[in-house]
């Protein structure tokens, strides 16, 4: 007796659940789908959603960080445009002043889609609540130096980057470097083999290979045509 | 001796609760799932799997402590064990001491279970033994406790449910003090900036125990601030506690 109800609630089950399944997949087929490259709703500013998260400001942080990586990932694999990247890493940030990854990875994500303006507004943010690492001014003085090629601004920053504690080796020599004008090619290929050198994230790992190749050829061509060297401006995957 | 006896009874009590071991499998699933989540970010992956490690703690120990306290008094006078025990030599203080206690020590065991869970995987992921937490979850208890004397104390003169909702509202604007007290200084004008002010400092600051972003982040937390906010939190436990004594003392029984 107990083993025959057993048994028919165990066919009820299979019989419920594989028919819900079978449901949810013909809903599926006639509903819009959600998808990771999907543009954000309206995002709300970050004085919204800190109330809403109940004093949890780091993991709603983290949340939102998650949803800018999966809609950087989305675009860069498609249209590779990024009109709410901006205002995703912004209020990333905000909710968490102290998320390093958030401002240098998201800097570089801004970088990667052009927008320098935005690009330069997270790495001073981050620099104004992070004064004591090395890590934000040194990045905002590479963008200025591989991506603008403005050499004034970036000896500027790498100058602030050589003044604080934990600062990586290299970074009096690039001072030395700029502050000469000399070198400007192999300045930019040592950036991006330090960067290479020292990340543990294999998406930069990769960024910074494909420029490696990029001005490898590039002085190779230089040297070929023994044309003047050009400029380091230029870089990042497109 | 006498308020041991009914925290240990208590103790026994909570443990064979069943929504202790569903939270406690919630909050390890929610640990253990934060390396699932972590997957999906480019960055920051051992910050996501703290964040959320810590955060599970805090939630589900504030659930525990809020649905299994809401109870502690009501139901012995609603079951009339409670009669039993008050014709014995025993105060009503040592009573409420002792329920509070017992949900105190049970919370403890909860955490240390959770931040074990917890320190394993991001000691883990780290290659190292990571310390750094026992600081943010050791003040998660102390904030953990206020919650608890918030639900003994609403235990004392209400029903669970009603408790239940009042310890959950505290709760969540306690967790906001700080958030109100900046909208006030924003927008509001001087009266009303008198008034929160007010309120703040009545207000449980729940977020004044949470130090897990800098710990997190590898800031430093001053000595002297961990102290203080283990002292508020200590202070305001024991504020609660007078209360809930003094409700519980005077009120009808019969």
């Amino acid at each position: 007796m107990r083993l025959r109800f057993q048994t028919a609630c165990l066919a009820v089950l299979l019989v419920a659940v594989s028919g819900a399944a079978g449901l949810l997949r013909a809903l599926d087929d006639i509903r819009p789908q959600v998808t990771a490259e999907a543009e954000p709703p309206w995002l709300p500013p970050a004085a919204v959603v800190r109330p809403l998260f109940l004093g949890y400001h780091a993991l709603a942080a983290d949340l939102f960080w998650i949803r800018t990586v999966q809609y950087f990932g989305g675009h860069i694999q498609t249209d590779r445009r990024y009109p709410h990247l901006y205002r995703l890493v912004d209020l990333t940030t905000s909710l968490d002043p102290h998320f390093l990854d958030a401002y240098q990875l998201g800097g570089l994500f801004l970088v990667i889609g052009r927008a320098y303006p935005e690009a330069i507004a997270i790495y001073r943010k981050g620099i104004e609540h992070n004064p004591g690492r090395w890590e934000l001014p040194h990045d905002l003085a590479r963008m200025y130096f591989l991506e603008l090629g403005d050499i004034p601004a970036a000896l500027e920053w790498f100058q602030r980057t050589d003044g604080l504690p934990g600062r990586p080796h290299y970074v009096p020599r690039f001072v030395a470097r700029l502050q000469a004008r000399l070198g400007l090619v192999e300045a930019a290929l040592e950036m991006w083999e330090q960067m290479l050198e020292t990340t543990d994230n294999e998406w930069v790992r990769e960024t910074a290979e494909q420029e490696i190749r990029k001005l490898r050829a590039r002085q190779r061509r230089a040297a070929g045509a023994a044309a003047p060297a050009p400029r380091p401006g230029g870089g990042g995957p497109r | 001796m006498r308020t041991a006896v009914i925290a240990f009874n208590t103790f026994r009590e909570a443990i064979r609760d069943r929504i202790l071991y569903s939270l406690l499998i919630f909050a390890l699933a929610m640990i253990g799932g934060s390396v699932l989540l972590a997957t999906l970010s480019v960055g920051g992956e051992v910050k996501i799997i703290k964040d959320l490690g810590l955060a599970a703690i805090g939630l589900v120990g504030t659930l525990i402590a809020i649905f299994i306290g809401v109870g502690l008094v009501y139901k012995e006078i609603e079951r009339r064990t409670l009669y039993t025990i008050i014709t014995k030599p025993i105060r009503r203080a040592e009573f409420v001491l002792g329920k509070f206690l017992g949900l105190a020590l049970t919370l403890a065991v909860n955490v240390a279970i959770m931040a074990a869970g917890l320190l394993l995987l991001a000691s883990t992921m780290e290659a190292r033994l990571a310390w750094e937490l026992l600081l943010p979850v050791g003040l998660t208890f102390l904030k953990l406790l206020v919650v608890t004397a918030i639900a003994v104390l609403f235990s004392t003169f209400s029903a669970p449910t009603l408790s239940a909702i009042f310890s959950l509202g505290l709760v969540a604007v306690g967790s906001l003090a700080e958030d109100l007290k900046l909208f006030a200084a924003t927008f509001g004008g001087p009266l009303l900036q008198a008034a929160v002010s007010a309120v703040y400092l009545v207000l449980p600051n729940l977020a004044s125990l949470d130090v897990g972003a800098a710990v997190v982040h590898g800031r430093p937390v001053p000595a002297a601030a961990a102290t203080l906010a283990a002292g508020y939190g200590l202070a305001y436990t024991t504020a609660l506690l007078a209360v809930a004594v003094w409700v519980f003392q005077y009120r009808d029984l019969k």
